[in-house]
């Protein structure tokens, strides 16, 4: 009996003892488990939980963002300095449910629109309504825009000329609320792979008129991606704002397609001598009613705009870029032959932020607004024969 | 002699004179604070640092509109009326200091249409309307930003008149559409003078809307503005104070326009590292003690600053909780509350901000 008891005691204790090596074994395998997962959690976790999003100093988004932080200056500015600027756009912890890059608004647009207003200056969205009480980014309304609002439902985005291959429209998702357009398809906040700087076509700012004895002062890149983001890798990445980049998602604008085959010049089309025609160089006149023309900036006055018939040697050859024709809205002068009527050259005198001393009539707009909308249709300079005649001869007769 | 439970009738007596006296004493001090904060709320905890929260409107809760679109300017007068902008609805709207909903006035209208469109502008009409400010006669001073004016009120809402118009040149000239007009963001009323800021400078009028005075200029040098969007004066009148908002800077300036200091500094650019002291100032406010409240969209606080140019404090973060911001806008001052634009959260806030 004592035998037996102390048997069963020892099988019983090496049961225990096995039963506790089991459980040992199985509790060291499940904690391995979990600390093989705290550890990937907290890898991943770590980065994101260690920026102090109230005290931050933006060093550790830069440490994992840096590839895609490149900003000037100005409010757009800083990313890399010992600023707020990351938490000023992101919150890590606090982005709204829905949104998108943990940004503090909605969407991208609500989050732009909260400085680019109008009240801090630069190409805002609003100011034709502002000034007409119609909206042209109302597909019922007459004027056209690049509609990124955020009441469109389409959630594919249809690019008038968009197919490079017939002219025609095509689709494509865009990174806007249900694949719409948004701020952030053209422009990269951060400064990231953006084009080379050019002028713009306008005068708006002191700091624009402060830059014309200086190009460098007002030559910028509006923040403009050398390609729009987009799940198509059909778009092609530009590094000179020009045809090519309007292309980048309007390919079938280009020359000699069936469906719209006036011709328009590309680095990507263009097999005539000589470089082809971007904005920074295109052949403007020389002057108010001057017959020749030198290689130039498109923006400023508005001697690059037309290109009268018969061609200087600078153009002949070339056809225009886009943003000949397509700009914000502008009176271009009266084509007669090659003279601009010089009462009609626009004045950049007149400057947003500047005394006007004497004051002259303008119609330089407070803000740019191409290519966000316009009252023309489809982004157009002038209307009718005013446009026509910038490049083409009135018929006789 | 009677006796209550071994009490005596004068011990009873006098225990109760003292509990008559202590609640007597209680409900003086409740009315004393009840009659100073005239029957406001008392302020909750917040988890943001030094806000206390009383209360949160996020429009007039009736009629059409019954939400602000992106509310950009508070004002509260002597009375205790707070006027509110609805930026994107073009109008105002008006509550009393516990919140509730008394009126609106101010409908959408075009003063300076661009070429072939029409004037659809009637007097009170507004165009994206900014900051305001109240004069003594408790008057509503409205910087309407894309008629190029400001639009002046009375306290009930009807319209008295506008200045400068919108089509003509304002003294050496101002930043309105085709050089006429201002592009007004904010408005200050002191005395008999009205400070507007435009885009690159200050523009000073009497209070029936006759020009004064201009100073301030585009530039990146002492005193120069890029798009201020925030303008205050001191109690005594002596200092206009200036968001000089792209800058990421505010600027006490004499009446006649000379710097006497600057809080923050002009970014320079990605590899600036100064951490700077503001980032975006926008709306102002001068508290009773005579410092100043700077409302920074960009570090999402409210920041206090000395008369004479120091940081004090700062207060509240991002968020969407009762005392928190979102790209706020402006700030004003009633008794020892303030009252908080706070356009991203579409909503305005009474808070009490610690010293």
């Amino acid at each position: 009996m004592a035998v037996s008891l102390l048997s069963s005691s020892v099988v019983a204790r090496a049961c225990t003892t096995t039963g506790r090596r089991t459980h040992l074994i199985v509790s060291m395998q499940r904690g391995l488990i979990v600390a093989v997962l705290c550890v990937a959690v907290l890898s991943i976790a770590v980065p994101a939980h260690a920026y102090d999003e109230v005290g931050g100093t933006g060093g550790p988004c830069v440490g994992c963002h840096g590839g895609s932080v490149n900003s000037p200056s100005g409010p757009h500015g800083g990313y890399t300095a010992t600023s707020k600027k990351c938490a000023t756009c992101h919150s890590a912890h606090k982005a709204p449910a829905g949104g998108i890059v943990l940004l503090p608004a909605a969407t991208v647009l609500a989050t732009c629109q909260t400085c680019h207003d109008g009240t801090s200056g630069q190409g805002v969205y609003g100011v034709i309504k502002a000034r007409t009480g119609v909206d042209p980014a109302d597909p019922a309304e007459s004027g056209a825009a690049h509609r990124m609002l955020d009441r469109e439902v389409d959630p594919i985005t249809a690019i008038p000329g968009g197919d490079s291959a017939g002219g025609g429209a095509r689709t494509a998702a865009f990174s806007g609320t249900a694949g719409g357009l948004t701020c952030s398809d053209c422009h990269s906040p951060h400064g990231s792979n953006v084009v080379a700087a050019f002028t713009g076509d306008r005068a708006r700012s002191t700091t624009d008129t402060a830059g014309l004895d200086s190009p460098s002062n007002f030559y910028s890149t509006r923040l403009l991606r050398q390609r729009p983001t987009s799940t198509d890798a059909a778009y092609a990445s530009v590094t000179e704002y020009g045809s090519d980049w309007c292309a980048a998602c309007h390919a079938g604008r280009l020359s000699w397609h069936e469906l719209y085959n006036h011709p328009v010049e590309a680095a990507t089309t263009y097999t005539g001598p000589g470089s082809a025609f971007t904005y920074e160089s295109v052949a403007r006149l020389t002057g108010a009613g001057a017959s020749t023309t030198t290689l130039g900036s498109l923006g400023r006055n508005n001697f690059g705009y037309v290109m009268p018939d018969p061609r200087t040697a600078e153009q002949s050859g070339h056809e225009p870029i886009c943003q000949q024709c397509h700009e914000d809205a502008r009176d271009v002068g009266d084509v007669t032959l090659r003279t601009v009527d010089a009462t009609e050259v626009f004045k950049i005198t007149d400057v947003d932020g500047l005394p006007s001393d004497p004051v002259v009539n303008s119609d330089n707009p407070r803000f740019q607004v191409f290519p966000h909308e316009s009252e023309n249709d489809a982004f157009l300079i002038e209307t009718d024969n005013d446009l026509c005649l910038n490049c083409h001869k009135q018929p006789a007769g | 002699m009677s006796r209550v439970r071994g009490f005596t009738a004068r011990q009873t007596f006098t225990a109760l004179a003292i509990v008559l006296v202590v609640v007597l004493v209680a409900l003086l001090v409740y009315l004393y604070f009840f009659l100073r904060d005239g029957g406001i709320p008392q302020p909750k905890p917040t988890s943001s640092p030094g806000v206390e929260s009383v209360w949160e409107l996020y429009g007039p809760g009736e009629g059409d509109l019954p939400r602000f679109d992106g509310p950009m300017g508070v004002v509260v007068s002597e009375d205790g009326r707070v006027y509110v902008t609805d930026s994107g609805n073009n109008r105002i709207c008006v509550f009393d200091t516990q919140g509730r909903f008394q009126s609106t006035f101010g409908s959408f209208g075009i003063a300076k249409p661009s070429q072939g469109a029409t004037v659809t502008y009637e007097p009170g009409s507004l165009n994206y309307p900014v900051g305001l400010d109240l004069d003594d006669d408790g008057n509503v001073y409205v910087a309407s930003f894309y008629n190029d004016s400001i639009e002046v009120f009375d306290a009930e809402g009807t319209p008295l008149r506008r200045f400068p118009d919108p089509a003509t040149v304002v003294g050496r000239g101002g930043s309105g559409y085709g050089g006429t007009g201002i592009a007004v963001t904010d408005v200050a009323v002191h005395g008999d003078r009205v400070y507007a800021t435009d885009a690159y400078q200050v523009v000073i009028f009497t209070r029936e809307g006759e020009f004064v005075d201009q100073w301030g200029k585009p530039g990146r040098g002492e005193g120069d503005l890029d798009h201020p969007n925030g303008i205050a004066v001191s109690r005594d009148g002596e200092t206009i104070y200036v968001s000089d908002t792209n800058h990421g800077r505010v600027t006490a300036f004499t009446t006649a326009g000379d710097v006497l200091w600057q809080v923050g500094t002009i970014p320079e650019g990605m590899d600036d590292r100064t951490a700077g002291d503001l980032q975006l100032p926008r709306g102002l406010a001068v508290d009773s003690d005579g410092s100043l409240l700077v409302t920074d969209a960009f570090s999402f606080e409210i920041i206090r600053i000395s008369a004479e140019g120091e940081v004090l404090n700062r207060y509240g973060v991002r968020g969407v909780e009762p005392g928190q911001w979102n790209f706020a806008n402006d700030v004003s001052v009633f008794r020892s509350f303030a009252l908080v634009a706070d356009k991203g959260n579409g909503r305005v806030q009474m808070v009490r901000l610690g010293r």
